[in-house]
């Protein structure tokens, strides 16, 4: 126990503490600029049922394609259905995807990446395998996935979920290698401690945070691979509104109701950049390299 | 700096040449823009309407139709006796005829034609339309018999088909595979001279056409000498490049860019007197829930259909409650068509007849089961927004609709499958008889008769409408038939989509032919506006 406990502590330092990063965070306008917009986004997205003014799948044909008014404040979409709450409840499935399927990603990229570490025989086939399969662009790889699974939620989950994990398995491994090197982990061995424990208890917790980090930059990627999967009319079948579906479905009409298609792509745009921004951010402040 | 301002100008003024240089096109040639390529140009080989284009160009029917798509017309063939039992019809032919390379046209081409499609070896497409021939003989130079084994009335009306335009029968057996590909010899009003698939198709005026259906304004030759059919797969494309000038006809232009193109001054829109094409929504009446008429009747009331012509098309579609045009011959006027008009409160009260009932604006249940349907469409813009449409439209009346769209690949298949409740289709057809042939027999379950319509009187009535011997009795026919068919209400007929054809201002007006796939018909009215 007590042995534990200095693994711990020797970890520490690893793990920039909370109240740290977001003072930090405070310095840099952009990033805290892209943090308040997503977490409004995140609010109105999680509220939407309460936020809309309109039922999302209330169709009528003989209100389409209308420009931003008094009654729809950004118009409606090629049903006669209002966009502001489209786009909210877009945003909603979006970012439910996005963030399920980081989590999927996550999940299969550590466990790759660790067990390739800690099980030195497993790191030829596993890392040649996500090499394989980060030769291929991430876009092709979901596609491909999307069109085999068929359409759905779960398998759209499962197709993102899988092309986010090579690169989060690479960095992984990475951090894990390093960490294998500590003492504390010959120290836990020397006590007998079982491969699941020492891999949970020293390993996992000591890679976490540059994973977690990475996988936040991730997010961006995954939210704009979900969109363009919608777009290309792989992603959700109707009416579920998502972002990327709402921009493909306006494209036909972008001369005569500009609105639909930019307004789900300005949208778009500004979250996966927030993310992107807000990733940045966290990476600088964790990486003891830029530290001053 | 000012170099590179001058490269850039220079830059800029060769693009600008270029551009022009698209757009002043060559004298005398008219470019028809279209978005998809034929597998090959053989008129026994494809079912593709991009083949039936060309091929009304390059080649020519025994048989004609007038713009009505009604009456019959003398092509190759001046006359025709029919003998009085249906069986034996004698073609005689014009004798003023020649092929693309001079050699004259006789009833040989016209046997050697039809043996080659109904060889039962050879891999020709659509051999039921010819009916069940007994034999195709020449009584002499320019006589031809043609002889069934039982009465066909829709012979001569599939006669002017593109699948019986007349080859030249001694260059298909020795070109073989190659035959369309290479070349064609045919005796229209333009000859085949290139094909560069998913790029273009070259045809050359035929200089000794005279021989023109006399329908058409110009008896031949042609007004232009060359006519190329550019392939630009991108619908949004097409619509601008027609705008630009870089191209000069187009009927494959999408609704939605239609009001763009009408707000252009030099752009004209034609539109033919008659066109057969029909939208509809199939209920595969095997289903759990389809079983009961009271159902598919409210689906069909739930749904505003003239919204979709209005909305999704346009305008350029007219609504409609049959399941073939009014305009289409052997269509029965007597026909009750209340079940296919728009009335929701009727939809709702017999749902709940039916014992489907909701509590609030909920989906309908019944038993502990909810009234959720599976619908199978296809990915193309105007079909998924329609979809998108028809679920909205059955949402307000309790009905969730499980809508899955596949792309052109592999939804032929998957309609071929009993796991789906309702479907989206368009169809071309001929006449109501055409329209019933292909879906309502029994022996067409599962596909194309994916309601699985299996219905005996149905069976005997268009069997005796196809054996029928007089116009009258073939009327009868198929009338009844279709009074039992619409009264059993299996489709919700949506829309009768109107062709359009955009041409730009080289072009001078003309008026379009309404046959399936070729509202250019021969060309021969297609001129320069001087």
């Amino acid at each position: 126990m007590s042995t534990e406990m200095t693994a711990l502590e020797t970890a520490k330092p690893a793990i920039v503490s909370r109240p740290y990063l977001l003072r930090r965070l405070a310095r840099d306008p952009l990033a805290l600029v892209a943090l308040i917009f997503l977490v409004v986004i995140v609010v109105a997205a999680v509220l939407a049922p309460m936020l809309a003014p309109f039922d999302p799948y209330d169709t009528n044909l003989r209100m389409r394609l209308r420009p931003p008014s008094g009654q729809h404040l950004l118009g409606t979409d090629t049903q006669g259905r209002d966009m502001l709450t489209r786009l909210l409840y877009g945003a909603r499935t979006t970012l439910a995807l996005g963030f399920a399927s980081i989590v999927v990603g996550s999940l299969i990229g550590t466990s790759i990446g660790l067990a390739s570490a800690f099980y030195r025989r497993l790191e030829g086939p596993l890392m040649r395998l996500v090499d394989i399969l980060l030769s291929f662009p991430s876009i092709l790889f979901g596609l491909a996935l999307a069109a085999m699974l068929g359409v759905g939620m779960d398998s759209l989950v499962i197709a993102l979920g899988l092309s986010a994990a090579p690169p989060i398995a690479r960095v992984a491994r990475a951090t894990a290698a390093s960490v294998m090197q500590a003492e504390y982990m010959d120290a836990g061995r020397v006590i007998g401690l079982s491969d699941g424990a020492l891999i949970r208890r020293y390993l996992l917790r000591n890679c976490a945070a540059p994973i977690v980090v990475y996988c936040s930059l991730q997010f961006g990627e995954t939210i704009l691979l979900a969109a363009a999967l919608g777009f290309l009319g792989l992603g959700l079948q109707p009416p579920t509104a998502e972002l990327g579906s709402i921009a493909a479905e306006g494209r036909s009409f972008i001369f005569l109701a500009p609105h639909v298609s930019t307004a789900a792509s300005l949208l778009i745009f500004m979250i996966v950049l927030s993310c992107n921004l807000l990733g940045d951010a966290f990476r600088d402040l964790t990486d003891p390299k830029l530290q001053r | 700096m000012g170099t590179v301002g001058k490269r850039a100008a220079g830059c800029m003024l060769s693009l600008a040449l270029a551009t022009t240089a698209v757009m002043a096109q060559e004298p005398d040639t008219a470019v028809v823009l279209r978005v998809s390529d034929a597998d090959r140009y053989d008129p026994q080989r494809s079912t593709a309407l991009a083949a039936a284009e060309i091929l009304y160009m390059v080649g020519e029917t025994l048989v004609t139709l007038d713009r009505d798509l009604k009456t019959l017309r003398p092509g190759l063939a001046e006359r025709w006796d029919v003998s009085a039992d249906g069986l034996i019809y004698t073609f005689h032919l014009r004798r003023d005829v020649s092929f693309c390379d001079a050699k004259p046209f006789t009833a040989k081409a016209v046997v050697g034609t039809m043996d080659r499609w109904i060889n039962p070896d050879f891999p020709g497409v659509s051999k039921w339309k010819a009916g069940k021939v007994e034999s195709v003989k020449a009584l002499d130079d320019y006589t031809v018999e043609y002889r069934l084994k039982e009465p066909y009335s829709e012979l001569l009306y599939q006669m002017t088909q593109f699948n019986f335009i007349i080859i030249d029968p001694a260059q298909a057996a020795t070109l073989k595979d190659d035959f369309g590909v290479a070349a064609f010899n045919g005796t229209g009003p333009f000859c085949f001279q290139s094909w560069t698939p998913r790029t273009q198709t070259v045809l050359t005026r035929h200089e000794n056409y005279r021989w023109g259906p006399s329908f058409m304004a110009n008896s031949g030759p042609a007004e232009v000498a060359k006519v190329v059919w550019k392939i630009v797969p991108e619908e949004a494309t097409l619509a601008a490049a027609l705008q630009t000038g870089e191209g000069d006809v187009s009927f494959a232009v999408p609704s939605w860019a239609l009001s763009q193109l009408q707000a252009t001054p030099s752009i004209q829109l034609l539109r033919p007197e008659a066109g057969f094409r029909t939208h509809y929504v199939g209920m595969k009446i095997t289903r759990p829930v389809l079983g009961d008429k009271r159902v598919r009747e409210a689906i069909s009331l739930a749904i505003d259909q003239s919204a979709i012509a209005e909305a999704i098309f346009f305008g350029e579609a007219e609504a409609t409650k049959s399941y073939y045009s009014e305009a289409a011959r052997d269509f029965n006027p007597k026909m009750k068509l209340d079940a296919f008009g728009y009335d929701p409160e009727r939809a709702k009260a017999l749902l709940d007849e039916a014992g489907w009932v909701s509590k609030g604006d909920g989906v309908r249940m019944k038993d502990g089961k909810s009234l959720s349907l599976i619908f199978y469409g296809f990915t193309d813009e105007s079909f998924k927004q329609m979809a998108e449409t028809i679920q909205g439209d059955l949402r307000k009346v309790g009905v969730d609709l499980k809508v899955e769209l596949y792309d052109p690949t592999i939804v032929w298949g998957k309609l071929k499958t009993q796991d789906f409740d309702l479907y989206q289709m368009s169809y071309p057809y001929l006449s109501a008889g055409d329209a019933m042939n292909l879906y309502f027999p029994s022996s067409n379950m599962p596909t194309p008769n994916r309601m699985n319509w299996n219905d005996p009187k149905t069976d005997q009535l268009i069997d005796a409408g196809n054996r029928a011997v007089s116009a009258e009795a073939r009327f009868a026919a198929f009338a009844e038939a279709g009074a039992i068919i619409h009264d059993a209400v299996l489709w919700k007929p949506l829309v009768n989509e109107k062709l359009v054809v955009v041409a730009g201002p080289r072009i001078a007006p003309f008026k379009p032919h309404g046959i399936s796939g070729a509202p250019l018909y021969d060309g021969l009215d297609l001129k320069l506006a001087k």
